[in-house]
């Protein structure tokens, strides 16, 4: 039971695409938060995800902090944050990496992932409750549907014969997704939109002769709305040649796409590392040392503090827990 | 919780309690299933998480009674454990009290063919949606089948919850959990069973519709299995290969299989033929879920309006 992000219903390939289409909105942040975010919120969510990213470094595993920034963005849609406390936004993100684990069946204590770390520290009391908050504001829809659920799916549109060049495109459009979830324009488009036009990007990419055809593949699937495609494509080109080539600079005379978990961590320790090191790593765990340099750096300043349980004051933004 | 008056207690589950209640702002009727959330050391439990989160993805099929939103409350200063309502829509009959009515009713008389095709259709596209998603029922009897009477619709309830929440040693209410719908290879007491023990319920619902009564009805697991024997025959090796080294296997009187049409006289061949199918012994012979909808005995039913 285990949740796999590229199989979130545990089904057989061809049963579940139709029921992943019907109820992929159900898993996207709800709007209004998300259209039109405020530098508030901006802040807020970036500082969250530097937190999850350096969370769940440990554990080696790109698809954690993806689902917890998943649970996250729902979350702060339904439930935005509106107060300056350091603690609430670091209290949220360790719920979403905690809550990410049980899902992906990920052994590991509350105490190991806490270990080592400044600043705020958590007893279990407290994380429960907020566990309890998210899952409420989420509706315990944990299965995550993601752009990932769809890859398998549109790849198979191609009718592609050839293995390596299969696994060539899903690497670099995961790789791509992953990049994507940075970018909060992003947010508004359904996560399979947001699969085809990484898959777009990554064959106009690496196979531009066979674009025009998978473009007619992927346009003519009925589950897929033109526009939205469009509107979604032209975003992610921007953001995936971002960086494109320091990210390949990096890569050896190898000729397998980069490691996915490279371009997760080297994006984003550039977007939230405070300018100086630029350092490219290509080892994920050089990359994810950097993140966690990054990250420590942010919270250098902040004095350590053991929170036993919320303080009285909560009213404002916990309003669910109050209401039983 | 506020949201809902509680109307009456209309079961208790396995799991907990049942209750109607009302939705006070919309009217809306709904079913809000009791249960305890057994906390463990690292907070929420995986368990509960991955299961509910489970039925909340299941719920999405038309033919699965619908979650429409999942509240915790959080009772610590009561009892000390966390209770989290399921809460489900709300339909008034099952299809045990529906096939009642037709036995006891002020006329009784047997089923509309047409309906009870299309009855064990949506009961079959139901089974198959879980089992693509790798999910057993275990428990599929008519109590939990949910009926809306005027639509015509049938749909799958009281979905496994089955290893997140404490099962209790007896059911919730001491009642006697019915044994009527159990596969034999559980009865049997195989330690690895699939999606065949819930096709084998499917079968027993088809035939006590077309019947009014139950197929098999034991009282206890041994008197479960002769009735099973008696009718279809005392299983053999070459019919179900490994029969006789499963856990709870004895000596049984050898029984002749005896002819289903005369047990469900209401069935025609197709349905007869369906029927064996799913009360095949082997449980890999038995028919799937996917493959029982695409069966000649549907041929007539307009497939169209599922």
């Amino acid at each position: 039971m285990e949740l796999d992000l590229e199989n979130p219903l545990l089904s057989t390939f061809h049963d579940s695409i139709p029921s992943l289409f019907l109820i992929e909105s159900d898993h996207m942040p709800s709007p209004p938060q998300s259209l039109k975010p405020t530098e508030f919120g901006l802040s807020i969510r970036r500082e969250a995800m530097s937190l999850i990213l350096h969370l769940s470094s440990n554990f080696n595993d790109p698809f954690l902090p993806y689902l917890s920034i998943n649970y996250l963005d729902r979350f702060l849609s339904a439930q935005p944050i509106t107060q300056v406390k350091p603690w609430v936004v670091k209290l949220t993100a360790i719920s979403c990496v905690c809550l990410a684990l049980k899902m992906k069946e990920t052994e590991y204590s509350v105490s190991d992932i806490q270990e080592n770390d400044e600043g705020f520290i958590f007893d279990m009391e407290t994380i429960e409750r907020m566990e309890l908050l998210i899952l409420g504001a989420l509706q315990w829809r944990m299965r995550s549907i993601t752009p990932f659920s769809f890859i398998n799916f549109f790849i198979s549109l191609f009718k592609f014969k050839d293995p390596p060049r299969v696994q060539a495109l899903k690497a670099r459009a995961t790789e791509i997704i992953f990049k994507a979830q940075n970018d909060i324009r992003l947010l508004e488009f359904r996560p399979s939109i947001i699969a085809a036009s990484a898959l777009l990007s990554a064959s106009h990419e690496l196979f531009p002769l066979q674009f025009p055809c998978f473009r007619k593949a992927i346009s003519s699937c009925s589950y897929v709305n033109e526009d939205n495609l469009v509107n979604c494509w032209n975003l992610m080109q921007e953001i995936a040649m971002d960086g494109y080539e320091s990210v390949w600079d990096g890569v050896s005379s190898s000729s397998t796409p980069v490691n996915v978990l490279d371009g997760q961590f080297c994006s984003s320790s550039t977007t939230t590392s405070s300018g100086g090191d630029k350092t490219k790593n290509t080892s994920s765990e050089a990359a994810a040392a950097a993140m966690a340099v990054a990250t420590v750096r942010l919270e250098r300043d902040q004095k350590r503090r053991k929170i036993g349980c919320f303080p009285n004051d909560n009213s404002l933004m916990l309003p669910r827990i109050k209401q039983f | 919780m506020e949201k809902y008056e509680k109307l009456e207690k209309v079961g208790e589950g396995t799991y907990g309690k049942v209750y109607k209640a009302k939705d006070k702002e919309t009217g809306q009727l709904v079913a809000l299933k009791k249960t305890r959330l057994e906390m463990d050391e690292e907070g929420v439990p995986p368990t509960a998480l991955r299961e509910v989160s489970l039925l909340q993805m299941l719920s999405q099929s038309l033919y699965i009674v619908r979650l429409l939103c999942v509240e915790h409350v959080d009772s610590k200063k009561e009892h000390g454990k966390p209770l989290l309502y399921l809460v489900f829509e709300y339909i008034d009959t099952d299809l045990k009290k529906f096939i009642d009515t037709y036995r006891k009713g002020p006329n009784p008389g047997p089923l509309p063919p047409s309906l009870v095709q299309s009855f064990l259709y949506q009961l079959c596209k139901g089974v198959s949606h879980c089992h693509s998603h790798g999910v057993l029922h275990r428990d599929l009897k008519p109590q939990n089948l949910l009926v809306d009477k005027e639509k015509g619709i049938l749909k799958i309830a009281d979905l496994g919850l089955g290893r997140a929440f404490t099962v209790p040693l007896k059911s919730y209410t001491h009642e006697i959990v019915t044994l009527w719908y159990r596969a034999p290879e559980v009865l049997l007491g195989s330690s690895h069973y699939s999606t065949g023990v819930d096709m084998w319920s499917v079968g027993c619902i088809f035939a006590e519709m077309a019947r009014r009564q139950a197929l098999f009805p034991g009282d206890s697991e041994f008197q479960q299995l002769l009735h099973i024997f008696r009718m279809m025959g005392t299983p053999t090796e070459k019919q179900w290969p490994g029969v006789s080294s499963l856990q709870d296997w004895h000596v049984y009187p050898q029984w002749e299989p005896q002819n289903l049409a005369r047990a469900v006289p209401a069935l025609e061949p197709d349905g007869l033929d369906l029927l064996s199918k799913m009360l095949k012994y082997d449980p890999a012979e038995r028919i799937s879920a996917k493959a029982a909808l695409d069966h000649p005995y549907f041929d007539s039913l307009d497939k169209s309006q599922f």
